[in-house]
């Protein structure tokens, strides 16, 4: 007994792996199609562990499992967010899946699974269980995007997702392997420990930490390592970009810090060079090619990777201020992104994706408020003040340029400036363009609640952005003095 | 140079040797067989570091079963390898210079002296056992991943299923539980058939029978 | 510890060389005189008639991941079965806890009918 009492800070973690374990049992006895009750359990448990983080919650750092595990701050700001985002990313996709028969026990089993791995991996303080965590993730999104099994682009995006996501384990384990044998130990402090204070082999070191950044860029999909990101945006269902496209971008900021900042901050020269490099392609190719594209949903997966460089620049900063607004930078992300791809949902019907600019021409005409909320998203994705992400942008700015990278800034300003390009295109094609079609929208209160929840956070946090900020400052900081 | 680095070498060579073969070899039953080749000689390269139990792991679950499965795929599938390796001569180049340049890479870094002398591996008495010492730790120290393995393979188990088991309604199958649980009534109905019938004049049969032809 | 596998890898050795020493023997002493015809495809003395590879019924391959999660699962039980003594309840337990997670998947796979031949 005294053992289960202390370990109350992976309670949430436990409760999710029984409910889903309940979730799979519980649904085979549901016949009906549109799964309410798997549904409504599924929103429940994810919320019931919400609670249970708040409840369990203790200030300071935890560790568990011979220091396998850590719940610190920022892994408990992570796991609330990460669940509120699956939650959100849940309840707009129901109808859509729906509709396409895809609302399925498994679906939800596996977004549930999912969101274990990704809160296995913003609390792992060992190379091992970061892996497994990572795989946990990864292997219920190469399922989810191959479940819709007669669309031929779906399993082709799928095919490319898994293949290169092996490849990018397979670096990452190699340039673990390597750090292994420099420093005999797969802890993330006990590594930090051996390079500061040890004699470590530093080109050996560095020979393992290029696998490691190589891996890492092809999981956040940064230039050059971005070729699986516009494909399996566009070729997975609408529902599924959605949840690749949120929670996972919290979880793999988490990866990032753990790994570079927890394991390996001595190597920073070394690595945030290489971040350098990454963080200024990706901005140019994700915000420049984002431009030729037609299609909406790939047009956000070549913007998912212009903001991928920024968040990358937040990181190579190196400062609490960096990784602060790195942080926020992921967070802020999330909500547009849940936004961006939710307004994609809710224009669709049956057998039909508006997932083209041309889906989106004359919108105002049809629905005033929905497209009122498409503006704040782009203004948002834009960084037009006074939206939040002019704030996501801005603070990480400043942070690069506190730390000295004036050239860089110059660079991301230049290419979010480009990119307010063809954001703005679709405010243009919203309000002054004539409707393609005429037909009603109808979507459902839920979600048309959601979506304006949604727009608001956008607006109020990018008006009052200081809790947030000082949220993830504050975790930031928290976990990295300890 | 003494015997076992001779076998390392020796393993090794194999390995590389097979795992070229594997991407060249025209038929792709070929490049399963030799993906078994290495996988049976790295097998022999973890024997030698003293890691039996993984070793023996490998051969019973890589070339056991995950082989055969290949294997059984491969040759049943119509795929034409051909097709699918046009582009292989003529990114053969590029791919080259890159695999050779990490190669390179490889041998500086790895090669190294400072590395290279420092790493000879532990000897272990002949009563020595491996998998105990996994045993030991695994299911005590190494808890945490442990678990987080078993719900690895628990997602496995639902993405196969969720992605390749379809209910077919062409097949007649046999349900057996509906079999054991069916009573006499719903099978055998008891009609009374009165076994003789008073026989009507013939005309008024024939009457009848115009009748209803007639409707 | 090694010197325990000598046998293993004499045994691995007389079995390469019984194994190539015919195949050896044959190619370099036997005949080889191949025409056309000889090394056609053979078909019951008809031209082949098509691919000898076909679609594939994915049934199998389901049939057979499932087989090799429950043999890895079993993979994990022999390092745990011979220091049971030494790990104690904690030990037991995880072993039961991992078990029981598996347990679920196969319920669920019964249920689902999947290891049903239809």
């Amino acid at each position: 007994m005294n053992y289960l009492a202390s370990l109350s800070p992976i309670y949430a973690e436990m409760f999710l792996l029984v409910m889903v374990c309940a979730i799979l049992i519980v649904d085979l006895f549901i016949v009906n199609y549109t799964k309410t009750v798997t549904y409504l359990l599924t929103q429940t448990s994810l919320f019931c562990t919400v609670l249970i983080l708040l409840f369990t919650h203790q200030p300071g750092a935890a560790h568990l499992f011979n220091d396998m595990f850590v719940h610190d701050v920022m892994s408990y700001v992570l796991k609330v967010f990460i669940c509120l985002a699956v939650m959100a990313m849940l309840l707009y996709s129901r109808s859509y899946l729906l509709v396409r028969g895809l609302f399925t026990g498994e679906f939800l089993a596996l977004v549930m699974f999912a969101t274990l791995g990704m809160m296995v991996m913003t609390s792992a303080s060992n190379f091992l269980t970061l892996y497994l965590g990572l795989e946990l993730l990864a292997l219920s999104l190469y399922a989810m995007v191959a479940l819709q099994r007669d669309s031929a682009i779906a399993t082709e995006s799928a095919m490319k997702y898994f293949i290169l996501g092996a490849m990018a384990s397979g670096f990452l384990l190699y340039g673990m392997s390597m750090l292994y044998g420099a420093t005999g130990s797969l802890d993330i402090n006990r590594i930090a420990d051996v390079i500061q204070h040890g004699t470590p082999n530093k080109s050996l070191l560095v020979f393992g930490l290029v696998f490691i950044v190589a891996g890492l860029a092809f999981k956040l999909g940064a230039v050059p390592f971005h070729m699986w990101v516009p494909d399996v945006y566009h070729g997975a269902p609408t529902a599924v970009t959605m949840f690749i496209g949120t929670a996972p971008k919290l979880a793999a900021f988490a990866f990032v810090m753990r790994i570079l900042v927890e394991a390996l901050q001595p190597l920073m020269i070394h690595w945030s060079g290489m971040l350098m490099i990454l963080a200024v392609l990706s901005m140019a190719v994700g915000n420049i090619t984002a431009i030729a594209q037609t299609n909406l949903k790939r047009m956000f997966a070549y913007s998912t990777i212009a903001h991928m460089g920024f968040l990358l620049l937040g990181v190579l900063s190196g400062t609490i201020e960096g990784y602060g607004s790195a942080m926020f930078y992921a967070m802020v992300y999330v909500l547009m992104s849940l936004g961006g791809f939710g307004m994609i949902m809710l224009l669709s019907r049956e057998g039909f994706e508006a997932d083209t600019l041309n889906d989106f021409k004359g919108l105002n005409q049809r629905s005033p408020w929905l497209a009122f909320m498409m503006l704040l998203l782009m203004f948002s994705m834009a960084g037009v003040p006074p939206t939040v992400g002019f704030y996501a942008k801005f603070s990480v700015l400043n942070a690069a340029l506190d730390a000295g990278h004036l050239t860089l800034v110059v660079m991301a300003v230049l290419f979010s400036l480009i990119g307010a390009f063809y954001y703005l295109r679709i405010v243009k094609l919203m309000y002054f363009d004539a409707p393609e079609s005429h037909e009603k929208i109808y979507i459902q209160p839920d979600s048309s609640l959601l979506v304006s929840l949604n727009g608001m956070a956008i607006l109020l946090l990018g008006i009052f952005p200081n809790t947030l900020m000082s949220v993830c400052f504050v975790s930031v900081q928290q976990s990295l003095l300890q | 140079m003494n015997f076992e680095t001779v076998l390392f070498y020796l393993f090794a060579a194999v390995t590389v040797f097979a795992a070229l073969r594997v991407i060249t070899a025209r038929n792709p039953l070929h490049a399963v067989l030799f993906l078994v080749l290495a996988f049976v000689s790295s097998a022999g390269i973890w024997m030698l570091l003293e890691a039996e139990f993984l070793a023996i792991a490998l051969v019973l679950v890589y070339v056991g079963a995950v082989m055969v499965l290949f294997l059984f795929v491969v040759m049943m599938l119509d795929i034409n390898i051909e097709q699918l390796r046009k582009g292989f001569w003529q990114w053969l180049p590029l791919g080259g210079l890159l695999a050779a340049l990490i190669g390179v890479q490889m041998v500086w870094v790895l090669g190294a002296d400072e590395i290279s002398a420092g790493t000879t591996a532990v000897k272990h008495a002949a009563d020595y056992s491996n998998t105990k010492e996994l045993g030991r730790l695994i299911y005590t120290d190494y808890v945490y991943p442990f678990e987080i393995a078993a719900v690895l393979l628990l997602v496995a188990m639902v993405a196969a299923i969720a992605l390749t088991l379809r209910k077919r309604r062409d097949t007649k199958r046999q349900d057996v539980n509906k079999q054991v649980k069916v009573r006499r009534e719903d099978r055998v109905r008891i009609v009374s058939v009165p076994s003789a019938r008073q026989v009507e004049s013939v005309q008024e049969a024939a009457a009848s029978n115009h009748g209803h032809t007639a409707d | 510890m090694l010197e325990n596998y000598f046998p293993v890898l004499l045994f691995i050795g007389i079995a390469l060389v019984m194994g190539v020493v015919p195949l050896v023997l044959g190619m370099l002493v036997g005949p080889h005189r191949p025409d056309e015809k000889k090394l056609s495809p053979y078909e019951c003395g008809f031209e082949a008639f098509e691919d000898a590879r076909m679609k594939f019924d994915v049934r199998f391959y389901l049939v057979a991941i499932l087989f090799i999660l429950f043999d890895l699962e079993i993979a994990f039980l022999f390092p745990w079965a011979i220091v049971l003594k030494e790990i104690g309840t904690f030990g037991f337990v995880s072993m039961m806890i991992f078990l029981a997670i598996l347990v679920v998947g196969f319920v669920y796979e019964w249920m689902k009918g999947a290891l049903e031949w239809e």
